[in-house]
């Protein structure tokens, strides 16, 4: 198994005659065996950049890197569901897992497929275009699990499940990909739920990367202060900072001590988020050693 | 634990048999075109063979009745009876389908085939599903085109068959010749080449579109186009051959291409009709008639090469459709 | 108290013109066809007004003529040259045709793109929630298709007829041809019509957009050979029995014919024939397009509270 995971430099894509770019010269490094998210505000690029990393999509300019080879050449190791989880809707479900094995003869695990189908009480022979969104996304979670991958991308998997299923699925797919040390990329609005299962963080915002690094070291070069509004904060670079009154509370990523006047806490993943949704023109930070885009 | 056993249950007991990988993906998806093929097949099949036996024995029995075969025939002989119209449905039918067969694997190409599947996101499942882009569009072409070739082929064989038996019944009843219509199509390989033709252009036109039913109107519309300019096309696929008579025209045989009048240089012009008038064709300077045309001998000729231009054609538009989606997928085969 | 009176003045200020709620709805949607029918419509018109203006000279090129000229016919070659009645006579098939076969791509339309489209995306369900009860929804999409279907139909029949002028068969062909009766009368604009609501007949009970297509096409393909094969019997035929033998004129369409061995026997529908015939298949056609609407809006209540 490779070290990297996806590598992007200088990554563009643009669709039709557009002149802003739906991906922008991204650059980032994905490490092996972690379990990334990806978020961003709608429109910010993330199925694009998955699509690119599936081998759907062929980048406008730059490269992208899967497993260490062009995304197409890798097309057997890695998996993907999209947004909305297409499956042929006059197969059944034993049919579309069939479906699965015929097309993936190497690598198709019968057993985990089932196993994903039959936590949801899925009739084998209901068609698909009679079941639920929910149920779908089981089913397509099925296929895309059933192929053994060595990376999984998935784009807004939990959007269609009910808090149980989520928690059911989530625990599934964490387990698998520790048990094989899966690299796992989901893109998700739900950020409370991403912050137990996932160890790196890909922050996108109009079609650039803002944020790029193992949540923990990104959580951690940023603290969230508060503190008199007319204090400066100088040396420090400011994300986001909102004034009330002769209060400010600031999003910051501080570069050395910060002054006796200012409380500072370490921010959760959700705050961190959306501080950094709010001010799409902040900085962006990179933590994962990625080769810089050549600009 | 009684969920891992009904699952340990499961996988044993579906042998792999029958058609394997993405033969019985295609298969599979695509039932309702193939039983739909099938009957289609089957249909016109059993109107040639009808029309081959007890058509053909009522169409001559009527024919007789009338005396339409004597010297004296009957004032009725004009008018075609019932039994010779049912005959003609039959073998309409039959050769119908084969030039109806293009325009339908056009049709359903472009969207149920490709449209349909690139609009709603399936193409992509099976993209992910470790099938390159490349080998997924092979098997969508290699698949129904087999199929195609062997119902066109069975059709075509059976006219055959029909049009090698009814050549008096034809000629007493003055209708088709071997090059008009659908009888040309229907009696080589000309059908089956654009049967195929039809379906490398729905299958551009669905990887144009990207969705089903504009994708059938383009693939419907563009094969009309393009069979309208291959069909005036074809008197010319073949040198003619020209007969010449000095008082008269020559008999008019065979596929009529070009007819006319000839002057002293041998300079070919429009017929002026003097017909006996010694003093017009002197004036003119018509020394004799020509007429192209095309002898029954030619009709292989005719046929292979406007197969060759039907399928060069179809060529053509696979290479583009592969191009098309290398450049959309960027993967290589 | 002055906001809400500005506020009730400002939408006033601003309303659009042309057509409005589910008029605007049902063009904007299927726009791509309007804009498809409406080149055809053009391009017929434009074909037709031309044979019109070449129709004069066509029957020049079509009059008995004898070689060299005398007897107050013309001389031959000099109606041979003339070839606009090929031209003539090419074109007024070519428009026949086209308008006789404008049934089917209707019914394939009307299955798969007006109607079991939006019921398979849902998007039907977005017009029903947009405060559209499903009967209107489904008036409205019957109804504008079918008054621009009356008016393009209706048009090209009848410059078609005017174009024909006096309906020389050996330029135009008889007028018991499938194409010609179909193109010369009022079923030019009931064929579509019948085709029209068929479609959606097969939309409504399919429900997803390509089989429906395909159920159009076939419902549309049957109706038009049963009608082909039945005309005849439409309405009775004329029979005339001689001691001899005689002939039929060219504008009899002849059944059939018995003899001539003691007496002559023929079954034929004359050329007066032509409007009883086509008042009784107006009719039959009218009544498949009223029966499958009716049960249409009957299989969308059943489905919809």
């Amino acid at each position: 198994m490779t070290e990297t995971a996806i590598e992007a430099a200088a990554l563009t894509r643009r669709f039709g005659r557009r002149r802003t770019a739906a991906l922008d010269g991204c650059a980032f490094r994905l490490p092996a065996g972690s379990v990334c998210a990806v978020v961003g505000p709608n429109g910010a690029g993330k199925s694009t950049l998955l699509s690119l990393a599936a081998g759907l999509l062929r980048p406008t300019e730059g490269a992208i890197t899967v497993l260490g080879q062009a995304p197409a050449a890798v097309r057997e190791r890695l998996a993907y569901v999209a947004q909305n989880k297409p499956l042929h809707p006059q197969l059944t479900v034993a049919d579309t897992l069939r479906f699965g094995r015929e097309l993936n003869p190497r690598r198709w695990d019968d057993r985990v497929a089932a196993r994903i189908v039959a936590e949801g009480d899925l009739a084998p022979d209901a068609r698909i275009r009679t079941l639920s969104g929910g149920q779908r996304t089981r089913v397509a979670l099925a296929l895309a699990l059933g192929k053994r991958p060595e990376l999984l991308l998935l784009d807004e998997p939990m959007a269609d499940l009910d808090p149980l299923a989520r928690h059911q699925l989530m625990a599934a797919l964490m387990a698998d990909a520790a048990e094989h040390g899966t690299t796992v990329v989901m893109s998700s609005h739900v950020v409370a739920e991403l912050e137990g299962a996932c160890d790196h963080l890909l922050l996108l915002g109009a079609g650039r990367v803002r944020l790029a690094g193992p949540l923990d070291d990104v959580l951690a070069a940023h603290r969230l202060v508060t503190g008199r509004a007319d204090a400066s904060l100088d040396p420090h670079t400011v994300v986001e900072s909102r004034t009330t009154g002769r209060q400010v509370t600031a999003l910051v990523r501080p570069e050395g001590a910060l002054g006796d006047g200012w409380q500072s806490t370490a921010p959760t993943l959700e705050e961190l988020v959306l501080a950094h949704l709010r001010t799409p023109e902040a900085p962006a930070l990179h933590l994962d050693d990625a080769r810089e885009a050549a600009v | 634990m009684t969920a891992v056993t009904t699952i340990e249950t499961s996988t044993a007991a579906t042998p792999a048999r029958g058609p394997r990988g993405l033969l019985w993906a295609m298969l599979r998806l695509h039932r309702w075109a193939l039983w739909f093929w099938v009957l289609l097949v089957a249909v016109g099949a059993g109107a040639l063979l009808w029309a081959y036996g007890p058509g053909a024995d009522a169409a001559w029995s009527e024919y007789r009745t009338l005396h339409c075969d004597t010297n004296d025939p009957g004032l009725g002989c004009d008018a075609l009876g019932p039994a010779y119209n049912m005959y003609d449905t039959a073998v309409g039918i039959g050769a119908g389908l084969l030039g109806l067969a293009p325009f339908l694997t056009a049709a359903w190409a472009g969207a149920a085939l490709i449209g349909r599947e690139l609009e709603g996101g399936t193409a992509q499942l099976a993209w992910t599903q470790s099938v390159t882009p490349a080998r997924w569009l092979a098997a969508k072409l290699a698949v129904p085109a087999a199929l195609l070739t062997t119902g066109m082929l069975v059709l075509t064989l059976l006219h055959r068959t029909l049009w090698s038996a009814d050549g008096q019944l034809r000629a007493a009843m003055g209708s088709r010749s071997w090059y008009q219509g659908t009888a040309f199509e229907a009696n080589g390989i000309v059908g089956i080449s654009y049967a195929l033709l039809g379906l490398a252009v729905g299958v551009l036109a669905g990887l144009l579109q990207r969705r089903a039913l504009p994708a059938l109107g383009l693939a419907v519309v563009g094969l009309a186009l393009i069979t309208t300019v291959l069909g005036t096309l074809r008197p010319y696929l073949w040198p003619l051959e020209t007969l010449t008579n000095k008082h008269e025209y020559p008999p008019y045989i065979g596929m009529v291409v070009d007819e006319g009048a000839l002057t002293s240089t041998g300079a070919r012009v429009g017929d002026p009709i003097c017909v006996d008038d010694t003093k017009c064709l002197a004036d003119h300077d018509i020394v004799g008639f020509y007429r192209d045309y095309h002898p029954s001998s030619h009709f292989w000729p005719l046929q292979l090469v406007e197969t060759g231009i039907v399928l060069a054609v179809a060529a053509l538009t696979v290479v583009i459709a592969f191009r098309l989606l290398k450049r959309r997928t960027g993967a290589a085969v | 108290m002055t906001t809400a009176l500005s506020a009730t003045a400002a939408p006033a200020a601003r309303t659009p013109r042309g057509p409005r709620g589910l008029v605007w709805a049902v063009l904007r949607v299927h726009r791509t066809a309007l804009v498809f029918g409406g080149l055809a419509l053009a391009v017929a018109t434009a074909c037709l007004i031309w044979m019109y203006a070449i129709a004069d000279d066509a029957r020049r090129g079509n009059v008995p003529c004898a070689e060299p000229a005398h007897d107050g016919f013309p001389s031959c070659a000099s109606v041979e040259a003339i070839t606009v009645d090929n031209t003539y006579a090419d074109g007024i098939d070519l428009l026949t045709a086209a308008l006789s076969y404008v049934i089917f791509p209707v019914a394939a339309w009307a299955g798969g793109a007006l109607i079991a489209r939006d019921l398979e995306s849902g998007t039907a369900r977005l017009a029903w929630t947009q405060s559209v009860t499903p009967a209107r929804w489904l008036a409205a999409k019957l109804a504008v298709p079918a008054v621009l279907l009356t008016a393009a139909t209706g048009t090209v029949a009848l410059l078609g007829v005017w174009a024909r002028q006096d309906d020389d068969p050996n330029l135009v062909g008889d007028w018991y041809y499938p194409d010609v009766f179909i193109s010369t009368g009022p079923t030019a604009v009931a064929y579509p019509l019948a085709g029209l609501a068929l479609g959606a007949l097969t939309g409504l009970l399919l429900r997803r957009a390509l089989p429906a297509t395909g159920a159009g096409f076939a419902a549309a393909l049957v109706l038009y050979n049963v009608l082909e094969r039945t005309r005849e019997n439409l309405w009775p035929t004329v029979t005339r029995t001689e001691a001899g033998g005689f002939e039929l004129p060219r504008s009899a369409w002849q059944m059939s014919w018995d003899g001539p061995t003691r007496a002559t026997r023929a079954m034929y529908h004359p050329q007066s024939h032509f409007w009883p015939l086509q008042y009784v298949e107006t009719g039959i056609l009218l009544a498949v397009a009223a029966a499958a609407t009716l049960t249409a809006f009957a299989v969308l209540r059943r489905r919809t509270p």
